[in-house]
């Protein structure tokens, strides 16, 4: 990702907040998400009394193999994605960099505790965030929380023979209830969190096209990452002022 | 002279085979000469005398014959003390190790709603037929339908009440014809064989009317306590007479027995078969396919082994540790089908397939008994109802052929076996009268081990007792049938033989006239529930009580193949979200209306705790409900905060615009 760079328009100023492989994970990683939830709901399902709807949905896949088929590609391109960001992480100066903006500092702990006064009408004012809110560091380590859960625990399911040789304590059972209940966990999570803030938010609604062309405008900038927009109007002006020092032949 | 001489060196034979028989000396017939071929039987009969001593010889031709004796008969030639030892008739001596808990003899009375396990092996979960107040007489004369005789048969009463009876009907010796003849004529569970004879008390002659050559008529039940059956009365019509069939016999009054070292399977068939309603197109034995092991050619006794001492191999896994019989480790599933060592070639026993498992996981094999995947009816959405031959009297007159008769044995049941036995001397601890189920001391087999899991049939008991501290004992039979049966005298018992439907209220008044006719608190046992009245003389439950707790026994047969094991259809067969190994739904079994007919799941009978997916099921609910609760209330914290900021904002600018306009 690149350095956030301020682009003037004639309405409006913006900012490219990710970059292109950034975005690139993003979208490959709602896309399986989303494949996984619609078929592993049914896979959940059936058996389980009460859920006999399941059965419709699975003549319209056509069988619970095919369903099964297209679960376990989805979990393929959630796994390649994982292994995508953890090289990302690691091996690009962007990624380095945005994971030690992920990391949880005290004054995320501030911030929750501000905001929350702030709920409650008891301070007047928001925190000012920096780059990632805490509710976005929350969402960036719900999933790789939850990646880590339903990977492994996956993985057991689909190959149980060589989990039992090798993990024989974490049996099949237990691997499908914390999957089921994790998959739980993280498509309400999804749904109801995620979704409202970046869709459903009222600032926001219908949504944005954020993970699309990966820029933000400085009103959402200085509305939600105001520490972040005067970080990087600063700069800017930095850079500009040294651009022009040196333009001007630097003449002290 | 010359038949005095013989006479003389009869009589010194028969006094040294006696002797030998006393000292517990080998008889003839105690070890085999090396021979494969079965030793011609043509011999004498001798029936017992009044004192309990070797009597006449048979004489088919004479006016009141006595029954044959088979201490006195079989005895000439195979040391019948050693054969009392085994397996079959070893029960009473509470100095024998129970082993692994087996099939009970059940006691079900459905007037009284009664249905409970007895056994006279210390089996946790049973209880000692003393308890309900049955003496051995009594026991004999209720089960022994289905033993071999010897055992409790032979146990001499000292109930005063009893002696005069016994005396007329006599013991109930080991009826060695009942596995070893091999005559198609025995007759075990005819109109006049065995089982009826035991029922009529006949227990003296039930072996001779068992067999090919003889038939008796009359009961001893009804003739006189002061009948003397040595001294028959021409006048007593239903005195027991036994009749033999002349031809049988040739000049010297020998019989040719049709003795075989290798009991067949029909004669142990009368005693264990099993009929499983798995489904109703099934149910009959001419649709089911046998154990595998049958089909291949085998035999029960190729096996069940044993010698002379009759100590049968039983032919489970742990069998070794307290079993003297040689070749109890290698008779079970694993000893057959394991490779012998490195002294014997990489096969099984009689080439019994080495089995691969490929790719099941070996956790399975430590977890999970050979029978849970090879044995018992397939696994279904339920548990279905069995019959056994002893408990339902499969194979003799007269009986309920309705599915839903009582006892209610239901099957399969995957549960942990034991891996504990009772303690007793066999373990260096004092011996104890099974006395209260729940005071059984258990050892584990090995420390810290659990048992496998494996198919089992179970009992739900149905009971009453008295309750005294933490122990509940149960009230004698005969204490119930005046008591409780007063109270039920209306009840209407189905013509299925199923339980008659109680209410609630009528358990409440039994329980009241109970209390009134024993010292202490009364209470019913039924479906894993244990009923009492509380202080205000109401009926209260108490659900899974310890007392109330199934008796289960492992299920070994049928065997199935590996291609119809569980597990034939890969890892789905068990671990699939329906798949009956964990989710089948076992029948808890109650006469009391609204407790019977429900269910316990699978997974809950051997997983006692909880298994660890359970408590990981409890974690996440905590966490979701917890995690969801606090974004939405942050959801609802943000939008309430826009919603005021909104008003706010709206009142500003209409103040504003207020001001503004006044201006103007």
């Amino acid at each position: 990702m690149r350095q956030m760079s301020g682009i003037k328009t004639k309405e409006r100023e913006f900012f490219q907040r990710f970059g292109l492989q950034f975005r690139v994970q993003h979208t490959l990683l709602f896309l399986s998400t989303i494949t996984l939830i619609i078929t592993g709901v049914p896979l959940w399902c059936m058996g389980r009394p009460g859920y006999s709807w399941s059965q419709a949905v699975v003549r319209a896949f056509g069988s619970i193999e095919t369903i099964r088929y297209i679960h376990r590609a989805g979990a393929a391109v959630l796994i390649l994605v994982s292994i995508y960001h953890l090289f990302y992480t690691v091996f690009t100066k962007e990624g380095r960099r945005e994971f030690i903006e992920l990391l949880p500092r005290w004054k995320d702990v501030s911030d929750v505790t501000i905001n929350s006064l702030y709920f409650l009408g008891l301070l007047k004012y928001r925190p000012s965030f920096g780059r990632y809110t805490y509710y976005e560091k929350f969402d960036y380590w719900a999933v790789y929380w939850g990646c880590v859960i339903m990977i492994g625990t996956g993985l057991v399911l689909w190959f149980p023979q060589v989990a039992a040789k090798y993990v024989p304590w974490f049996t099949y059972e237990l691997a499908a209830e914390v999957h089921g209940d994790e998959a739980i966990l993280a498509a309400l999570a999804l749904f109801i969190w995620h979704f409202y803030n970046v869709h459903f938010n009222p600032s926001l609604f219908p949504g944005t096209l954020l993970w699309w062309h990966g820029k933000i405008s400085g009103e959402e900038m200085m509305r939600d990452h105001v520490l972040e927009y005067y970080k990087t109007v600063l700069a800017q002006t930095k850079s500009k002022d040294q651009k022009a020092d040196s333009q001007s032949g630097t003449t002290v | 002279m010359r038949k005095e001489t013989e006479a003389t060196v009869g009589l010194i034979l028969v006094f040294f085979a006696s002797t030998y028989a006393l000292e517990g000396q080998e008889l003839l017939g105690d070890r085999s000469d090396g021979s494969r071929a079965t030793p011609l039987h043509l011999i004498p009969l001798y029936a017992e005398n009044k004192d309990g001593e070797k009597g006449e010889q048979i004489e088919p031709g004479a006016e009141f014959p006595m029954p044959f004796s088979m201490s006195w008969t079989c005895g000439e030639c195979h040391s019948y003390g050693l054969v009392k030892k085994g397996w079959h008739f070893n029960a009473v001596d509470s100095n024998v190790a129970p082993g692994r808990p087996g099939q009970p003899w059940i006691y079900f009375a459905p007037k009284l709603c009664i249905q409970i396990p007895l056994s006279y092996r210390q089996w946790p979960g049973t209880f000692r037929p003393a308890q309900v107040g049955l003496t051995e007489f009594q026991f004999t004369r209720i089960f022994g339908r289905h033993m071999p005789g010897g055992g409790p048969g032979e146990v001499q009463t000292t109930e005063v009440d009893e002696i005069a009876r016994q005396f007329v009907s006599g013991t109930l010796e080991i009826n060695c014809l009942a596995c070893h003849n091999a005559h198609h004529g025995q007759d075990m569970g005819g109109p006049g064989g065995y089982a009826v004879q035991v029922s009529r008390q006949n227990f003296r002659w039930a072996a001779a009317a068992s067999c090919e050559f003889a038939s008796v008529k009359g009961s001893a039940a009804a003739v006189p306590e002061t009948y003397d059956p040595f001294l028959p009365d021409p006048d007593e019509k239903n005195a027991p007479r036994v009749t033999y069939r002349k031809e049988a016999f040739n000049e010297n009054n020998e019989v040719l027995l049709q003795i075989v070292r290798e009991v067949p399977n029909q004669r142990c068939y009368y005693c264990h078969s099993n009929l499983y309603y798995s489904q109703p197109e099934k149910a009959e034995r001419w649709a089911l396919d046998e154990d595998i092991h049958l089909t291949a050619g085998l035999r029960c006794v190729d096996c069940h082994r044993n010698g002379i001492d009759h100590n049968i191999v039983r032919g489970y896994a742990e069998e070794s540790v307290h079993s003297s019989n040689p070749l109890a480790a290698t008779s079970s599933c694993e000893g057959c089908h394991l490779s012998q060592g490195k002294d014997q070639p990489q096969a099984g026993r009689l080439g019994a397939p080495v089995p691969k498992h490929k790719g099941l996981p070996p956790s399975h094999l430590k977890k999970l008994t050979c029978t849970a995947c090879h044995s018992g009816p397939w696994p279904g959405n339920e548990t279905i109802l069995t019959k056994t031959s002893r408990a339902h009297r499969l194979g003799t007159p007269n009986v309920n052929k309705a599915q839903e008769v009582l006892p209610h044995i239901i099957a399969p049941v995957f549960a942990r076996q034991e891996g504990r036995i009772a303690a007793g001397p066999w373990h260096g601890l004092p011996a104890r009268e099974n006395t209260v189920k729940m005071a059984v001391p258990l050892v584990p087999a090995k420390p810290g081990e659990r048992g496998k899991i494996a198919p089992h049939k179970l009992i739900w008991p149905a009971y009453w007792a008295v309750i005294e501290g933490d122990q509940v004992k149960p009230v004698a039979i005969g204490v119930i049938e005046k008591v409780v049966g007063k109270v039920f005298a209306d009840l209407e018992l189905p013509g299925t033989g199923d339980w008659p439907k109680i209410t609630k209220e009528k358990i409440a008044e039994a329980l009241k006239a109970l209390g009134a006719a024993v010292e202490s608190e009364a209470v019913y046992v039924a479906g894993g529930t244990l009923y009492r009245l509380d202080g205000s003389r109401e009926l209260a439950e108490e659900v899974d009580h310890p007392a109330a707790a199934p008796y289960m026994w492992p299920i070994a047969h049928d065997v199935r193949p590996a291609a119809q094991s569980l597990g034939a259809r890969q890892c789905e067969d068990c671990h699939s979200p329906d798949a009956p190994f964990f989710k089948s739904l076992v029948c808890i079994d109650s006469p009391v209306q609204g407790d019977g007919g429900v269910f316990k799941q699978m997974i809950d009978m051997y997983e006692f705790g909880g298994p660890v997916y359970v408590r990981v099921n409890w974690f996440f609910k905590v966490l979701i409900i917890g995690v969801m609760t606090l974004l939405i209330l942050h959801i609802l914290g943000d939008l309430y905060r826009r919603f005021i900021t909104k008003v706010q904002t709206l009142k500003f600018k209409n103040k504003n615009c207020g001001i503004a306009a006044k201006r103007r």
